[in-house]
């Protein structure tokens, strides 16, 4: 079995190529795994390259078998398992590495480079992103080649290699498209919580806080991206509801999930809807964040009472919707609020800010019963001197409301919403916090609206008898530019230092390409992103409804993946047609396409059409052209002895050679009066 | 109770091979005679997976329901992707054969318990590069060889040495895992060839020292008359070339034995000291051998048949084939036929 010098064997060709493919294949597992594994994976590699080149054989069974349980202890040692995503990957790459070091036939190496595929798959577990997966292609172009190369039985040159394993693979994306939209998709998990391990991601947070939103302000990873599908709203209007807070405790917002469904309202007037297709990151929670006020709402979701937007399930993978808004509309107008959710809104702790309520007290005595005035005396108060806009707001102790409305004044959209509600609620009128996103960056390649973490924003909505929850913004009041022009539009103030990610002005042409660059970078992603990451079981069934076909049922399973692979048998036989190598003229027929184009130029309508016999041709020609029949007869004559007749070599040539010179003949004897028939 | 199972067992694999092997007969039984050139077509290429091939499906499989649980889109794409090149490697497979031209060649025959081969030469005609197409008759398969495009390639399968006789080519089979090695492409073919294996010469003086004897004065006598002299013609042995007559004239010249004179020398089954028959075949080998070494003219007496003395390669042939298809009925080569197995 071990004999010397068969590692050399040509059983062992390919070696080389998987040598090279297999690293390939494992270098985006460096960054996600420990170092040991990195290391011990590339340590093996390095090994069984210097052993190969050295001619010298790999080590003993028992040699492997120690160090195969070595890193089977260490697995375990590092995550107290060996499965599950991220130990079941450390386990599958350092059992790579081994099988290539101890390979000793062609069938290890095709093992080794089976496994080789498995090592992609498993990177999906850390990064899906496009960069990974051009680097997947890559990965399996090379491993491909390999295993050709194994299955050679020679040594091949390496273009073809290249072309031939390149070719597998173009050959193959039809398929993998076809099978990617049609195979019958099943909502997982199959077993476990595949999404234990999974990282996690920003998200609003259900509690609103001082604090809270500015970490989210430093964030500049996307939160959402959305396409409208007509209209685009103008940024004030661009308000995208995300949860709602009622209960205040007197220092923090909770959010409450509602207490029942209800109906989405019906559109006013359908010329006012807004339409949109949102793409949004995993977020681990159930909420949607909808544009407001949502009239359509995708299937899988639904509208509580609080006009809160809630998933069937959390999200844990990128999905994508479709809902509509009214922009003109708030929800709820025509009923009355019922006396627990005014109750609720109206909820004060007694002891919260009492300076605040005395400065109420004193606006209800001013404007009596109107609620509206009494709105506009507080944003009046946070427009005026000396309230500003600031991410770095000083932090805030005691009674939180009365310190920032009376000694700090100075905060961001939390701090405004928290402190209007808090008025609100002193003066009788029901309010409750909204947190969500506001603003986002128009990007014009590719058109549509990037929402960044940093976009979360919170404003109010009050109840107004008649009209229902009226939105109200203070932010607007006291940084009307952080609504017109988002959270990009804040240029900092004294000393002020915004993230660094908002300033696009006034930069050199460097950063203007980075930027550029940037923009192009997330377009490609969002692209990627939109229509094949967020491809689930839900767009699926769009997509087979567009073709009147329903996705769980499988007889029109069937009858999709039927006909995509029928389209792609027809395609292929088109293309197997088309590349067949037609018979290359001869001679004595190039030279009667030639004399026919001669004769076209003369006198349009006396070329030879293509399946026309060359007799009825010449017959075509002497009533047209009597001039010429000596020409193409004599043409005929030896064209028909030169390609039909059983002649010797030498008599062909004659007759070719007559052709050449007839082809060439002069054609210019001008008919005398006969008018020329045109010939169809 | 072990010994019978094992009886049992080996009896239900005789009972598949059997049977096996009669499936193979009924498939191929249009092909049996190909004559000396078959054309792969379509109704004669057959395609398995290997058991790579299952492995790698097995492999599929779990990516799928991996790609499934995780919803991971990415593991879809590439389960697909894979999916697609495993598929189109079926085509692959099967084009690395279609088309493909193969004749069998003319071979050499040996001598008993001499190594033998067979050749095939393969020819593609299509302009398409062959890889990694091995020939395999019964239990032995050739290496790799590959085709180049509008090019031949002559295939040869060493085989294991053989008694005296006139054989058939059993048989053949040809097959490609190229280029995955996931898929087994073969085709059986019926190509005709005549295999002949003389007998092995064995030295009838060695045997019985009587031979000698009557040998010995019949070429002296033979070497003192010069009976005819002609022009030396291309193949002529140059023991006979009469170098005296070339320093006298410049041109070569050489002594020929009359057919039929004389001097020839006979060849005869009943002289031979031996009573079997192989034995007989064997010494009546070497004597042929040793008269054309020496340039004699020689004639052959069978039982049943003479063959008219002569002189020269072709009656070398003609004695030998004589004694090769000396009553024996031309039989495919007996070379056991083990079960196929795929091998990755």
């Amino acid at each position: 079995m071990n004999r010397a010098g068969q590692h050399r064997s040509p059983e062992l060709r390919g070696l080389e190529l998987a040598l090279l493919a297999l690293p390939v294949a494992a270098l985006p597992h460096a960054w996600h795994q420990p170092p040991w594994v990195t290391l011990l994976v590339a340590a093996a590699i390095l090994l069984r390259t210097w052993l190969h080149l050295r001619d010298r054989r790999p080590p003993a069974l028992g040699l492997m078998a120690l160090l195969a349980a070595f890193a089977g202890a260490m697995t375990f040692l590092q995550y107290g398992t060996l499965f599950g995503q991220e130990a079941g990957t450390a386990l599958l790459l350092v059992m790579m590495a081994l099988k290539l070091l101890e390979t000793r036939n062609r069938r290890d190496i095709v093992i080794g480079l089976f496994l080789g595929y498995f090592v992609v798959v498993t990177t999906y577990f850390f990064d899906q992103s496009l960069l990974i997966a051009a680097w997947s292609l890559l990965s399996a172009w090379l491993l491909t080649a390999a295993l050709v190369q194994v299955h050679a039985g020679r040594a091949l040159e390496r273009w073809r290699l290249a072309k031939q394993s390149g070719w597998m693979i173009v050959h193959a994306l039809p398929f993998m498209l076809i099978l990617f939209l049609a195979f019958p998709r099943v909502q997982g998990p199959l077993w476990g919580d595949p999404q234990r391990d999974e990282v996690a991601t920003t998200a609003l947070s259900g509690e609103l806080n001082p604090g809270d939103i500015a970490e989210l302000l430093q964030d500049q990873t996307t939160a959402m991206r959305v396409q409208f599908h007509d209209t685009v709203p103008p940024p004030p209007a661009q308000y995208w509801r995300a949860l709602v807070m009622t209960d205040f405790d007197g220092r923090r917002w909770q959010a409450e999930g509602g207490q029942s469904s209800i109906e989405v309202p019906e559109a006013d007037d359908p010329d006012n809807v807004v339409a949109y297709t949102a793409t949004l990151e995993p977020t681990r929670v159930r909420y949607l964040p909808v544009l407001d006020y949502p009239v359509s709402l995708p299937d899988n979701a639904e509208y509580r009472d609080n006009h809160q937007v809630i998933r069937d399930r959390r999200i844990v993978n990128r999905i994508q919707y479709d809902a509509e808004a009214d922009l003109s509309r708030p929800p709820g107008g025509e009923e009355a609020l019922s006396s627990s959710a005014r109750e609720r809104a109206l909820e004060l702790p007694p002891s919260a800010a009492p300076r605040s309520r005395a400065e109420v007290a004193l606006w209800r005595a001013t404007h009596g019963d109107d609620d509206r005035a009494i709105i506009q005396a507080a944003l009046d108060r946070f427009a005026a001197a000396p309230y500003r806009y600031t991410l770095q707001p000083p932090t805030l102790a005691g009674d939180v409301t009365d310190q920032f409305l009376f000694e700090t004044q100075a905060g961001y959209c939390e701090h405004y919403a928290s402190a209007f509600a808090v008025l609100m609620r002193s003066a009788g009128i029901p309010t409750r916090v909204v947190t969500g996103y506001q603003g986002g960056e128009w990007m014009q390649r590719g058109e549509y609206l990037r929402l960044r973490n940093a976009d979360a924003h919170a404003w109010n909505e009050v109840w107004l008898d008649g009209e229902g929850w009226i939105r109200v913004d203070p932010t607007a009041a006291i940084a009307p530019e952080r609504i017109e022009a988002g959270i990009g539009g804040l240029t900092g103030g004294e000393g002020e230092s915004v993230p660094d990610f908002l300033r696009r002005d006034g930069l050199g042409w460097v950063q203007q390409l980075r930027f550029g660059f940037e923009d192009w970078r997330d377009f490609a992603r969002f692209r990627w992103e939109s229509w094949v990451l967020a491809f689930d079981p839900e767009r699926q069934r769009e997509l087979f409804a567009h073709f009147g076909l329903d996705a769980t049922d499988w007889r029109d399973v069937v009858t999709a993946l039927g006909a995509g692979f029928g389209l792609l048998a027809v395609a292929a036989l088109a293309w197997a047609g088309w590349r067949r190598p037609r018979r290359p003229l001869d001679a004595a027929d190039r030279l009667l396409q030639r004399l026919s184009r001669r004769i076209e130029r003369q006198q349009t309508g006396l070329g030879r059409h293509a399946h026309e016999p060359v007799v009825t041709w010449t017959r075509r020609i002497k009533a047209a052209r009597p001039d010429l029949a000596p020409i193409v007869d004599a043409f005929a004559e030896h064209y028909n002895l030169a390609r039909f007749a059983p002649a010797r070599p030498d008599d062909q040539a004659g007759h070719l050679m007559a052709l050449r010179r007839l082809a060439a003949s002069d054609l210019r004897k001008p008919p005398v009066g006969q008018p020329a028939p045109r010939t169809t | 109770m072990r010994a019978g199972s094992l009886a049992l067992h080996k009896r239900f694999r005789s009972q598949g091979q059997r049977l096996r092997e009669g499936v193979i007969r009924w498939i191929t039984r249009r092909h049996r005679d190909d004559g000396s050139e078959a054309t792969l077509g379509r109704d004669r290429i057959y395609i398995l997976p290997t058991r790579a091939g299952y492995t790698l499906l097995a492999i599929l499989g779990v990516m799928l329901l991996g790609a499934i649980n995780y919803s991971n889109n990415m593991a879809f794409l590439l389960t697909f992707l894979l999916v697609g090149i495993g598929h189109n490697a079926i085509w692959y497979t099967h084009r690395n054969l279609l088309g493909l031209k193969v004749s069998s060649l003319p071979t050499t025959p040996v001598f008993a318990g001499q190594p033998l081969s067979v050749s095939l030469r393969l020819e593609d005609t299509r302009g398409r590069d062959r890889e990694a197409l091995h020939l395999s008759i019964g239990e032995y398969t050739s290496v790799p060889v590959a085709v180049p495009a509008r090019g031949q390639q002559v295939v040869s399968l060493p085989l294991p040495p053989l008694g005296r006789g006139v054989y058939r080519l059993p048989r053949q089979h040809l097959g490609t895992q190229y280029p995955l090695g996931i898929l087994n492409a073969w085709s059986w073919l019926g190509l005709a060839a005549e295999i002949l294996v003389y007998p092995q010469p064995v030295d009838p003086g060695a045997a019985h020292t009587g031979l000698g004897d009557e040998a010995g004065p019949q070429r002296r006598q033979e070497a003192s008359t010069p009976d005819h002299i002609r022009p030396y013609r291309p193949g002529d042995p140059p023991g006979r070339i009469l170098w005296k007559a070339l320093a006298r004239t410049g041109k070569l010249h050489i002594r020929e034995t009359v057919a039929g004179g004389r001097d020839t020398l006979w060849i005869d089954w009943s002289s031979m000291p031996a009573s079997d028959t192989e034995t007989r075949l064997s010494m009546l080998c070497h004597q042929i051998l040793a008269a054309e070494a020496e340039g004699r003219a020689w004639g052959l007496r069978l039982p049943d048949q003479i063959l008219p003395p002569g002189q020269g390669p072709a009656q070398r042939e003609r004695g030998l084939r004589a004694l090769a298809e000396f009553r024996f009925e031309p039989i495919p080569l007996p070379i056991p036929e083990t079960p196929r197995r795929t091998k990755e």
